[in-house]
């Protein structure tokens, strides 16, 4: 009953939220939901301990599948949303079998040049990726109506509510996940692969596994910034864009499931608050920098340690 | 025809000149570290805009501005060493993320202090040798050539015939090992990772009048770096070189012959198949990963 | 009637250095089988060999008859043989009671769909029950929420073999179960193991601290230099003058 209460305020809160800030923070609430499934879903694939840095252009193979079945073959957006996800788990199995011939370093490595070249075949293949210019006027979100409330997507808050809706959705399932036996199998395989092995647990399927459903939840989140941006070309899944993740996830600390849901709302706060207000955005990449670099030096525990010392002075109380 | 391939030739031996003299660093420093520096194109970088800074824009000879480059970009290296790779020497994934932060930084100090712009470098000469009437070396491309192969020789003397360089290679080998002979490991950290550097910084010096200087210029260069260093062996300085020129011909050919993003997509699926098939290189032996 | 598992000529080369060199031995269903022998006779080797670590150069390792050997690790703990590691090899980082609850991932295969959607809640109890009971059945019951790695040594040991145990499998592979052991573990251990037996569970180890092993199992094979050298019950093998000659210093001990 107390969590029912919890949960009713928050949803409360989110849906008061957007009237309360200006158009373009408006517009950033709906970018902040969608990097959160980013990172949420980046924090599953660490959870079995290996690091990708090709998980931003999963995304983009979820955004450009949503965005070429709904403009070329004309599906309804909502259901192109979930081809993209499809669509980017697939290209993740197939990508599984070479990538995770490698472990660690080399996993790095390999999911950093498997992620380029696929960048790279949208950029020279015109047909049907649209080359470097990309895909443009790609379909917004139907309009539609639930009775108390007017759904117009050309409104920020409106595709917020929606995104928020999706989103929240995603995450309980992620959460139903990590908390399942499937979760504690995927901690066994990071922290002691060979006697989970030993226990009977194929690495090789919880590996990939991880990565698939990852990389599902990824593509998802692409197709939702496909459909609201309306453009997308490969510079906008670029190693930047990674980094940036990598960022969100390491100073939130990925020891815990909100621990990179917390960085990623933090740093854009700072980022869209703080920057914006002080005239700074050109420092961007700057200041995301040396937050990499002081958070890596001085909390390698990330953002979420900050909250356990808290809590656990309260509970100590 | 024939022309054709022997000018596709010489771009290849220019191309895998500026490569070995990066890749060579990053398997260095990674060798005595055990860090890949993410950072090393942004390196190349600022190298390139040392040159741009003293010889374009404050008639610095070249020459100089180039060996300012070298020793610049060195100190940028020892600071790395100083202030990242250092503290975290028990955690090599935090010393790879740390890098990916100094690389942010660098990106955007060139931002601030440049601008987005691409840089006017003039070019050092516009003399051409010109061979059985057809096959044209710029003397420009040459001097890279040249220094690169001076600059491989006296890093491989260095290495095989000095004490400093027994002492680097007996750390890159087994560190705790070396540690007991003797050897400093933070000393032979800051001179691998000043070398490592250096040669980054020498070769974004060296090549500034002959590409396109712009901040975002680190990328393709680290891109091209892992490959070689994948495809010659993590850790294998031979490997490197060997990797550098294999890239450098297949590059610049399927560039000549078919389009730059297919030599792109072509370099990057012979680095996943040598992952996939040898992880440890066509030419390496040891690795620290 | 088959034994239980046999090795047949199981032979393991790396380079030219043979550590393992035609051994052959049968481990019979309810017995502690020990196998011994001095450093670097290669029990470890074997051992790998059989739990699935290594894929033997030669020879064959058979489970009821059937052939197992080169399957990989995962494979052979289907199949019912679930092995310990050397060095209380744990998840450190995870509760005592998750620790056992990865080693029921057999029996109760977790499934993603029902989990979502929480139409497992059957099998996740009945997973938790035989987590308890291993758990219980090792000592370990009242210590279920601390963490893996801050066991003292001993439990560590016991919860390395609650692990294996959560599986039910018919042979338990146990790597140097005694190792850095006062007296007094070593006893409680054994005891362990003996109830272990009683229920079923056949043990093969590996051990070079002879008195213990001495006092506990059924049947020794001995091995030395990768080679076959006696087998028997412990005080045929206690006597065997190869043996003997193979521990030189250590036939004090077994004096």
């Amino acid at each position: 009953m107390r969590n029912f209460l919890i949960w009713a305020v928050v949803a409360v809160a989110l849906i008061i939220l957007p009237n309360l800030v200006s158009f373009s923070q408006q517009e950033v609430l709906v970018f902040l939901t969608i990097n959160i499934l980013v990172v949420a879903s980046y924090r599953l694939l660490t959870l079995t301990g290996e690091w990708s840095l090709g998980h931003v252009v999963i995304m983009g193979v979820g955004a450009y599948a949503s965005a070429l079945v709904t403009k070329e073959l004309g599906l309804w957006v909502p259901l192109g949303i979930l081809v993209g996800g499809a669509s980017a788990a697939f290209i993740a199995f197939l990508l599984s079998y070479p990538l995770f011939r490698m472990k660690g370093f080399y996993f790095l490595i390999g999911s950093f040049a498997a992620g380029e070249i696929i960048r790279l075949l949208w950029k020279r293949f015109r047909d049907p990726f649209g080359g470097a210019k990309g895909i443009k006027g790609i379909d917004p979100m139907p309009d539609f109506s639930i009775g108390i409330y007017q759904f117009d997507f050309f409104e920020p808050v409106s595709y917020f509510y929606f995104s928020a809706v999706v989103v929240a959705l995603c995450l309980w399932i992620l959460w139903r996940i990590e908390k399942s036996p499937v979760g504690l199998t995927f901690h066994a395989v990071h922290w002691q692969d060979k006697l989970a092995q030993a226990s009977g647990v194929n690495l090789r399927s919880y590996r990939t596994l991880a990565f698939v459903i990852a990389s599902g939840f990824a593509g998802i989140a692409g197709a939702l910034l496909a459909h609201y941006i309306g453009t997308i070309n490969p510079n906008s899944f670029d190693v930047e864009v990674m980094v940036f993740v990598l960022t969100w996830a390491i100073v939130g600390g990925t020891g815990t499931f909100y621990g990179p849901i917390l960085g990623c709302i933090v740093l854009t706060i700072l980022n869209e608050i703080v920057l914006r207000e002080l005239g700074l955005e050109q420092t961007r990449p700057l200041i995301y920098g040396l937050i990499l670099i002081l958070s890596i030096l001085f909390m390698p525990n990330g953002l979420e340690s900050i909250v356990q010392k808290f809590t656990r002075r309260k509970e100590a109380k | 025809m024939f022309e054709l391939l022997a000018q596709t030739g010489l771009n290849a031996a220019y191309a895998a000149s500026y490569i070995s003299l990066v890749a060579v660093g990053l398997v260095l420093i990674f060798g005595v570290m055990g860090v890949i520096n993410f950072a090393h194109g942004e390196l190349f970088m600022a190298g390139s805009y040392v040159v741009v800074a003293l010889y374009a824009d404050r008639m610095v000879p070249f020459f100089v501005a180039v060996v300012a480059g070298l020793i610049f970009v060195g100190i940028l290296g020892l600071i790395m060493e100083r202030a990242l790779f250092r503290p975290l020497r028990d955690n090599p994934l935090g010393g790879l993320v740390a890098s990916i932060g100094f690389l942010l930084i660098l990106q955007a100090l060139a931002v601030l202090g440049f601008g987005v712009r691409m840089e006017y470098v003039p070019p050092l000469t516009q003399d051409v040798i010109v061979f059985a009437d057809k096959i044209s070396i710029p003397v420009a491309r040459l001097y890279v050539i040249i220094a690169a192969v001076v600059m491989l020789s006296a890093l491989w003397y260095f290495l095989k015939r000095t004490r400093f360089g027994w002492a680097l290679r007996a750390s890159a080998q087994d560190p705790e090992a070396a540690a007991l002979q003797g050897i400093s490991v933070t000393q032979t950290a800051m001179i691998a990772m000043f070398i490592g550097a250096g040669f980054a910084g020498l070769a974004g010096a060296l090549t500034a009048p002959l590409v396109s200087v712009n901040p975002h210029m680190g990328h393709t260069i680290i891109v091209t770096a892992f490959i070689v260093i994948i495809v010659g062996g993590v850790g294998s300085l031979e490997g490197a070189v060997v990797a550098s020129v294999v890239y450098a011909f297949v590059h610049t050919f399927v560039t000549t012959f078919y389009d730059g993003v297919l030599a792109d997509i072509t370099g990057l699926s012979l680095m996943l198949i040598v992952l996939i098939v040898k992880p440890t290189g066509l030419f390496g032996s040891a690795d620290r990963a | 009637m088959t034994s239980l598992l046999e090795v047949q000529n199981l032979t393991m080369r790396f380079g030219g250095l043979t550590a393992v060199d035609g051994l052959n031995f049968k481990v019979e269903k309810g017995h502690i089988h020990g196998l011994i022998g001095p450093n670097g006779a290669g029990k470890t080797t074997t051992f790998n060999m059989i739990s699935g670590f290594y894929t033997p150069s030669d020879g064959k390792v058979l489970l009821n008859g059937e052939e197992i050997s080169g399957l990989p690790m995962h494979h052979v703990a289907n199949r019912g043989i679930v092995r310990t590691f050397q060095h209380s090899t744990l998840f450190g980082e995870l509760s005592v009671l998750d620790n056992a609850l990865v080693g029921t991932h057999m029996t109760f295969r977790p499934n993603i769909f029902a989990a979502i959607l929480g139409l497992d809640g059957a099998a996740r109890r009945n997973a938790l029950d035989r987590a308890r009971s291993s758990l219980e059945f090792f000592g370990l019951g009242g210590l279920e929420d601390e963490l893996a790695g801050d066991l003292s040594h001993g439990h560590q040991r016991a919860l390395g073999m609650a692990v294996a145990y959560a599986s039910r499998p018919d042979l338990i592979l146990l790597d140097e179960p005694f190792t850095g052991m006062n007296p007094e573990e070593t006893r409680q251990m054994m005891g362990l193991m003996r109830r272990l037996c009683a229920e079923g569970t056949t043990i093969l180890l590996v051990e070079h601290d002879m008195q213990a092993i001495m006092g506990l199992c059924d049947n020794i094979t001995c091995m030395s230099f990768g080679k076959f050298l006696a087998e028997g019950g412990p005080s045929e093998i206690r006597n065997h003058p190869d043996v003997i000659e193979a521990y030189l210093g250590g036939a004090r001990h077994v004096a």
